[in-house]
This record gives structure tokens, sequence and C-alpha cells, in this order.
């Protein structure tokens, strides 16, 4: 199992999740991926003593996944834990994650809405994600509860899947839609969300509505998208 | 359409097909881009020169005058440019993202390998001296 960690400009609380996540969870292997920081995580991410990649600009959490997740596989990990470095995440939760995972799901994604108590998000951006949550659902036949949790675990399909065609740019929702196309299943399992360590959401006000906009737009399109090959993947692997 | 216009308008696309040719004999234009252009310049020019057949079209499309048929014209390919282009600036953003990632991965592996080169190196070292220290008393 490798949990990742996707962190742009996370200075402050990097080094904090890193070490709660080895107090937790002895032995665990992390991969940090530092999408174009520039605020110091960059160095630090070197004194931490896990492994790690970069990119140079910021390309964004879906194509910071897309690269750790074929590392990954690479490494013959299979099974992917993706954490926030904010410390939204608990780590008490990832075993949660990983214990749902089998059996037929081949994705468990967190959500805080189907958990008592902690943290939620404010009034209109509550408001988005419920509506995003109820077309999300919608269209996926199941319930989405909390459609934009970067809180997620993948099983072995998942992981060779997303290696090559994890969405990019703000990915949440659009995991789910490309997930339930091809066919996977994910589950929702309830998750404490704390209130963010340090730094300051990514999400702006701006970036928000174009968010929505885009997930709206993907939302109409993934229906209508071919499935992406990864039978023709698997056998490629399974041959070698 | 007055001669003035005509005049005017075969110029303008002669210019238009002389700049796509130097800007690609320049090599500041690839060729497959360049197609686009000189399409839209050449049936420009062939609207411009052969009058009849702008107003034949005018005609069958209600156009009461007809040089603004040609103004549709460079519309379209304005148009059909900027899709097209759209595309290319949006497969190019892909294949940028994916050398990045790609880069990255490489030089995670690289890392992993100087590691463990070092490590190999500190261990023949320590070997090498921990030899020296038993051979010691024979020499």
């Amino acid at each position: 199992m490798l949990v990742v960690i996707p962190a742009h400009n996370e200075v402050e609380s990097l080094a904090a999740t890193v070490a709660e996540l080895r107090a937790l969870h002895a032995g665990i292997e992390v991969l940090i991926v530092d999408d174009g920081s520039d605020d110091g995580t960059a160095e630090l991410v070197t004194q931490l003593g896990v492994p790690w990649l970069r990119f140079p600009v910021c390309l964004g959490v879906g194509t910071a996944m897309r690269a750790a997740l074929r590392y990954a596989h690479h490494l013959g990990h299979e099974i992917v834990v993706r954490i926030d470095a904010d410390g939204q995440h608990a780590p008490e939760d990832l075993s949660r994650l990983v214990e749902a995972l089998g059996a037929g799901i081949s994705a468990v994604v967190g959500s805080r809405y189907l958990a008592a108590g902690g943290f939620r998000a404010s009034g209109s951006r509550r408001l988005v994600q419920r509506v995003l949550g109820r077309c999300l659902g919608w269209v996926v036949r199941r319930p989405v509860t909390d459609p934009t949790s970067g809180f997620w675990a993948f099983g072995p399909t998942a992981v060779r899947l997303l290696g090559e065609h994890h969405p990019t740019d703000y990915a949440e929702p659009e995991l789910h839609l490309l997930l339930w196309r091809q066919g996977m299943t994910v589950r929702e399992v309830p998750v404490t969300m704390r209130a963010r360590g340090a730094g300051r959401s990514t999400l702006t006000w701006s970036r928000a509505l174009t968010a929505v906009a885009r997930a709206f737009l993907a939302l109409i399109v993934a229906p209508l998208r071919t499935t992406a090959p990864v039978a023709e993947a698997e056998t490629e692997l399974e041959a070698r | 359409m007055t001669d003035l216009v005509q005049v005017v308008s075969i110029a303008v696309s002669l210019t238009l097909l002389a700049v796509v040719i130097e800007l690609v004999r320049r090599r500041l234009l690839v060729e497959e881009y360049s197609l686009i252009w000189l399409v839209g310049a050449s049936s420009l020019l062939l609207l411009a020169c052969f009058r009849e057949i702008l107003h034949v079209v005018a005609r069958w499309l209600n156009v009461r005058y007809p040089p603004s048929l040609l103004l549709l014209v460079i519309l379209f390919f304005a148009f059909i440019g900027l899709m097209f282009f759209s595309v290319v600036v949006s497969s190019q953003r892909a294949q940028i993202r994916r050398l990045f990632e790609e880069t990255a991965l490489l030089a995670a592996r690289l890392r992993a390998l100087e590691a463990k080169q070092k490590a190999e190196v500190t261990a023949a070292h320590s070997d090498a001296a921990d030899d020296e220290r038993d051979r010691g008393p024979v020499h």
C-alpha cells in the first residue's frame, strides 16, 4: 500500500501530516507529490525522508495523482490512498477506507457528511456541493454525499486505470464519473474532516465557479464518452 | 461588386497567401497548421477573381450585396481556424502534462538509483576496511 500526499504550497502542515501518518501507521509507505510549490514545500519535501515527485509548475491535483498512481503501479503497490497535505483528513480513518476496498469495490471515498460531527463546509459551498452531489448521484445511480472529497482509496484495477486516465484539473467529481463509466464500483464511507491545519484552501470563489461549470459539463459529456481501454492495459500487464 | 472592391480583395488575399508562404519558409509556421490558412486565402482569392461565383452564391443565399459574402467566407474560416487551434492547444496541454509527469517519475527513479548506488559504494568501502583490518597482523 502507498499513501500519496499531493501538496501545493503546504509548507506549514505537510511535516505534521507525514509525522501523524507515521505515528499512527508504523512502516507505512508515503509518496509526496510537490505540485509546483513556491513556498518552501520543495525544500521541506527533501528533508522528510520519504520519496517524492516534483512538478516545476502547478499542474493540479489530478495530474499529481496520475503520476503518483503510475509510480505506485511501477513499484507494485496494489492499493493507493490519497490524503490531503493540509491535515483535513484524519489518518485514523485511513484503515477504514482501505478495509472497505475489495469484494467488487474498486475505489472508496471518504465522506464527511455521512459521519456525525467534524468540519463542514460553509453555507454557499455546502449548497454547491449538495447540488453537485445530487446531479452526480443521479448520473452514477448511487448517492454521492461529498462530491469534492479528496480522501480516496484505490484498489488494483483503479490504480491501473487511473495511472493512465485520472482526470486532471479539479478532478474529484470527474473521478466519480470516470469510475462509473468504466463500470467500477465506488463506495462512500464516513470520515471525520478536520478544519485546515494551516495554509489556505486553493479553492477560491472564481475557481469554485469554474470547477462547478466544469463538473456540470463533465456530467453531460461523461456518459457520452467511450470507455478507456483498461481491459487492454490489464491483459498487457498480465502478459508481463 | 465594384472594381475597387475587387482589386482590394485580390490584393488582400494575395498578401495573406504571401505572408503564409513566407512564414512557412522561415519555419515560423509548420506546414500542418499553414494548410488551413492557405485554403482560406485561396478561396478568398478565387471568389475575388471570379465575381460570377460570388454573384451566383449570393443570389442562391439571398444576399443582396455580394461582397458581404466575402466577409462571411472570412468569418467562416476564422471560426474554423479558432476551433482548430483550440483543439491543438488542448492536445498540447495534455502532452505537456504527460511530459511533466514522466520527467518527475524519471527523476524519482534516478534519485532512488543514486541512493542505492551510494549505499552500495559505502557498504563496499566498509567491507574493504573490515578486510584490511582482518588482514592487518599478517602483513
